[in-house]
């Protein structure tokens, strides 16, 4: 590399000061949820508690279902991204191989959906969602996820897919495998980083949500997801932030457990999918 | 006419090729004719559940937002068709105060995440010990649900103990406490904020994406024909990354255009309404005030909005969707 | 591809079937039942002991019992009236149900109290529980506020504990301070919630404004904010809050938690304050006295109802329920769980004055309220309530971040408030 030490200096620096930064209100968040309940608000802030409540943990837990509430929100985010990749992958790939008729207008339409605030559509989704029996289930928010998240992985996925060259499933098809099997066992073995990003995607986005759960599983205490059952934690008397603050904490491991790993994915899925 | 065998094992209804038993192997896809077919019914899963779950839901609200409707009951017979949802929306000043604000923080944090983002992946672009883990690190807010990153900024920012009070007051750059949630200007810094930091890694994550796919061979026939780093970043960098960005923008947009949580838990669209947006207004009117023809009909002029946008940004680059 | 097919089939059937066996065995019959007090101190504990009680003397029932946040609680309980799945056993706070009596979805209550013999003179509070001549709702709860004081912040300055608003403004004003050096207050006199949404707000502006004798409307529900008396009340509060007395942009749960670390010194309040005192670490320090005002805030808190579309068989049960919880007993129980007086006449307080210390004092303002007919649910707006506090919310806002003169602010109030109640 030919930087100089000031450069190298420089980048460094400015490295770890933008990370630092940015990462910071992560740190504070893990910070507050050790801190004592009354040194919370204790001017000057304490960059570190005097005495770390490390059992916080081991007491939001005792306290509160957070285990039941972590199986919900990883059963809902699984069946989501699991209904979005059956649906979108097959999509996808149409788009990406098929001349279709209204394949470009089929684009802007799945990116319209993207334009709809969730207040619209709650009171409609929530009287289908009487009529087909699945209030109060994790099928609710299953499939209220997919539709947040298949128009956007469809289309990153289709991206991806044109990446790939036709060859592949023409070799296949010639050898005897019908349209669809080559694209099972040729192009999707091919594709698996796109895949990953997407499944990542997936995710992150129906692990974040809020508003679906909140609407369609507040009857049924059992299948609350973690941010549903955080937020009824702030009392109307009043409020822990230390226990919310720890909880907080232990809501966010698995997603970030789950982008630790994938993460390597995404910038090479981003790629593909928005190549032409 | 002579058929090769080939031929034979690819004929539709009249034969019954060999090796293959079930009446779903004479609609053999692999035809040429046929393949459109294949093609619509990959594609058909994906529309019947945009069609099921969001289509038809928007459909009854867009009929609602033409009723005089209070609480939706759907036991109930339909109410007259109306236009005056519409009629009190175009004439309301609350609503055109909430598209100024829309487009107020459409266009701040959109162009905040853009510069952010963009710099992040410059920065992180390059080669450097421990560049893993800042790409990482980089992109973590994105992970972070929005309910939790409120909590965080709330607190931040809380008006008597909060760090960034403290901080600034420290750092001499104001001379008492701001009050961030009850002052206008300062309530739409405080959301633009907290949204910019939930928003940038997206764009960073995306622009790093592009980064990494441009050739180096670009920036090395550039190098030899003279360019410095600010010409190669200008005419070799930005051109490749604009597809990528363009696209990253569009859903940055409509991101901020659609998002609730965030602020309606910060500041609940105050104060004075200097926080709220179409988004905040729709819901406001839908269970504050439990007028939701009226907040459908906010929704509706919402998505029109948000369509006309996008319509506009895809024409400067139509090939990129 | 059909063997693919196949058995995509079968893993989604699969999968389908593990998802529903998470759903739990369900007895007999569920009565649904949603409140945001579920776990809040004190009351929780009479919620559990009536739902216990009910399902031992109902085998084959069960109560399912589920937390909604108090800040998302109206919007929830709408979608689940608007789609049809309401709750059988209906807890909202006195200031909202109006909006659901509206639409007809409360049953009734009147012909069941009459069979049953109950009688509701003299229980507190539940005139407002009449609508369209309908009883639409017991009320469980009506209070008044005290003043929760820091006797020990108090004695550091040497003050008296207030009697009245000139004692108090200086009082307040002497105890609003930097304790440590860093020229930024961390002590405050007084604390009001200024975060929350539009009712809560009225309720804090309302201490000083009823002391004036401005009320927002008159007894046939006229508005009456045009008057001197609002003009003195907004000032005061414009005082208040605009010189940061109190802490800015919290809610009232951290203005509680603030009050229970001593960083603040009045906490003007319902009896909702005392468990609280009483569990802080400064327990010794924090006391209760009557508001030095002439008439303390008072008004409904939460109302019990029974949702009009449940079946015949479920009215039964839930009414069982209500009567349960309007019964001597539980009205008794109740005194001590809220630490307040049950609207009941009946209750039976000397256990709740046994338990909690300063119970008279709680019980003398509940009554002073009450006997003034106080109500934060101004007569004539009851249904626009939230439009007219969020009206009133922004106007004072107004007021002091604009610096404008209370007097333009009355009037403007006035104005706005006929417009909203004329639609």
């Amino acid at each position: 590399m030919r930087r100089t030490p000031l450069q190298s200096l420089a980048l460094y620096g400015a490295v770890i000061v933008i990370c630092g930064i940015l990462v910071f209100p992560i740190y504070w968040l893990f910070i507050t949820a050790l801190s004592q309940p009354d040194a919370l608000r204790a001017m000057p802030p304490k960059f570190w508690p005097e005495h770390p409540n490390w059992g916080i943990f081991a007491e939001v837990l005792n306290d509160k279902p957070l285990l039941l509430w972590l199986k919900n929100s990883v059963l809902a985010a699984l069946g989501a991204v699991g209904l979005s990749m059956v649906v979108s992958i097959p999509a996808g790939y149409a788009l990406s191989r098929f001349r279709l008729r209204g394949g470009e207008s089929l684009g802007l339409v799945i990116l319209t959906s993207k334009m709809l605030p969730a207040t619209l559509l709650v009171i409609p989704l929530f009287v289908i969602f009487r009529q087909l029996g699945l209030l109060g289930s994790l099928w609710s928010v299953i499939l209220a996820h997919a539709t947040l998240i298949v128009p956007f992985s469809t289309w990153m996925l289709k991206g991806y897919f044109d990446t790939i060259p036709q060859e592949l499933e023409q070799a296949a098809m010639v050898d005897g495998c019908s349209p669809i099997g080559a694209m099972i066992r040729v192009v999707l073995p091919v594709s698996a980083p796109g895949l990953a990003a997407t499944a990542l995607y997936g995710f992150v986005l129906s692990w974040a949500d809020y508003a679906y759960a909140r609407t369609f599983l507040t009857s049924a205490q059992q299948n609350w997801t973690l941010n549903l059952g955080i937020t009824t934690m702030r009392g109307e008397y009043i409020s822990n932030w230390a226990i919310i603050s720890a909880a907080c904490v232990l809501a966010t491991i698995p997603v970030l457990f789950i982008y630790l790993f994938l993460e390597r994915y995404l910038v090479g899925g981003m790629t593909a999918g928005s190549e032409k | 006419m002579a058929q090769t065998n080939s031929e034979r094992t690819t004929e539709t209804f009249s034969g019954r090729p060999q090796g293959k038993s079930t009446w779903f192997a004479s609609l053999d896809l692999a035809r040429p004719s046929r393949r459109h077919w294949l093609g619509y019914m990959l594609l058909a899963p994906a529309v019947l559940l945009m069609i099921a779950f969001v289509a038809y839901p928007l459909f009854v609200s867009l009929d609602i937002s033409f009723q005089n409707v209070g609480i939706v009951r759907f036991d109930q017979p339909r109410k007259p068709f109306t236009t005056a949802n519409y009629e009190k929306l175009f004439t309301s000043p609350d609503f055109w105060n909430a598209v100024w604000v829309t487009v107020k923080l459409v266009v701040v944090v959109t162009t905040s995440c853009f510069v952010l983002g963009l710099g992040t992946a410059l920065l992180v672009n390059n080669h450097f010990k421990g560049r893993p883990l800042a790409r990482l690190l980089v992109a973590l807010p994105w992970a972070i649900p929005e309910i939790i990153a409120v909590v965080i900024f709330a607190w931040l920012f809380d008006s008597s103990f909060g760090l960034i009070n403290w901080l600034m007051i420290k750092l001499g750059l104001i001379g008492s406490p701001i009050n961030w949630f009850s002052t206008p200007g300062a309530a739409f810094s405080a959301v633009s904020v907290v949204m910019i930091w939930k928003g940038y890694p997206f764009v960073s994550i995306m622009a790093l994406a592009g980064l990494q796919s441009i050739p180096e061979d670009y920036y090395n026939a550039a190098k030899v024909d003279g360019a410095n780093v600010w010409q190669r970043f200008i005419y070799i960098t930005i051109p490749s990354l604009m597809p990528i960005l363009g696209v990253s923008m569009i859903l940055s947009m409509l991101w901020v255009f659609r998002d609730f949580s965030i602020i309606y838990t910060l500041t609940g669209g105050g104060p004075l309404g200097s926080t709220e947006t179409l988004s905040i207004m729709t819901y406001e009117e839908a269970f504050g005030f439990f007028r939701m023809g009226y907040a459908s009909a906010v929704g509706i002029i919402t998505l029109v909005i948000c369509v006309v946008v996008s319509r506009l940004m895809l024409h400067r680059a139509p090939e990129n969707l | 591809m059909l063997k693919a097919l196949r058995n995509l089939a079968f893993a989604t059937a699969a999968s389908c079937m593990a998802l529903s066996a998470i759903a739990p065995a369900h007895a007999d019959t569920t009565l649904k039942f949603v409140s945001w007090q579920k776990d809040e101190p004190g009351v929780m504990d009479w919620w559990a002991a009536l739902v216990q009680k009910f399902e031992e003397s109902h085998p084959g029932v069960k109560i399912e019992w589920t937390k909604v946040a108090r800040s998302s609680y109206v919007d929830t309980m709408t979608t689940l009236f608007a789609g049809g799945t309401p709750p059988d056993i209906v807890h909202l706070a006195a200031f909202e149900f109006q909006q659901f009596a509206n639409n007809g979805w409360l049953e009734n209550l009147a012909p069941y109290f009459k069979e049953a013999g109950i009688d509701l003179n003299g229980w507190t509070g539940q005139s407002a529980c009449e609508y369209n001549g309908e009883t639409v709702c017991l009320m469980l709860l009506y209070t008044g506020y005290v003043m929760a004081y820091n006797q020990k912040l108090f004695d550091a300055e040497g003050i008296a504990v207030p009697t009245n608003w000139d004692e108090y403004i200086a009082a307040v004003k002497k105890l609003t301070k930097d304790t440590n050096g860093d020229n930024i207050p961390d002590q405050f006199g007084t604390g009001h919630d200024t975060a929350g949404g539009g009712s809560q707000y009225i309720t804090e502006m309302m201490n000083y404004i009823l002391d004036t004798g401005a009320r927002f409307t008159d007894a046939d529900g006229k508005v009456t904010m045009n008057t001197p008396e609002m003009i003195e009340g907004l000032a005061r509060w414009k005082m208040v809050v605009k010189d940061t007395l109190t802490p800015r942009d919290l809610p009232s749960a951290d203005i509680r938690q603030l009050f229970s670390d001593g960083r603040v010194a009045i906490r003007l309040d319902g009896p909702q304050i005392w468990p609280i005192a009483a569990k802080s670490p400064n327990a010794a320090d924090l006391k209760l006295a009557p508001v030095p005002f002439t008439t303390p805030v008072g008004g409904g808190s939460n109302v019990l109802g029974m949702a009009a579309d449940i079946s015949d068989e479920n009215k039964k049960l839930v009414w069982d329920f209500i009567a349960l919880a309007a019964s001597d007993e539980m009205q008794s129980a109740y005194a001590s769980a809220a630490s307040s007086p049950a609207p009941s006449p009946r209750a039976d307080m000397s256990e709740a004055k046994a338990k909690v210390e300063p119970f008279d004092i709680i019980a003398a303002g509940a009554k002073a309220a009450s006997d003034a007919g106080i109500d934060r649910l101004p007569k004539g707006l009851e249904i626009q309530f939230n439009e007219f506090t969020k009206m009133v919310k922004e106007e004072a806002q107004r007021m002091i971040i604009e610096d404008l003169d209370p007097a333009a602010v009355a009037a403007t109030m006035q104005e706005k408030a006929e417009a909203i109640q004329k639609q």
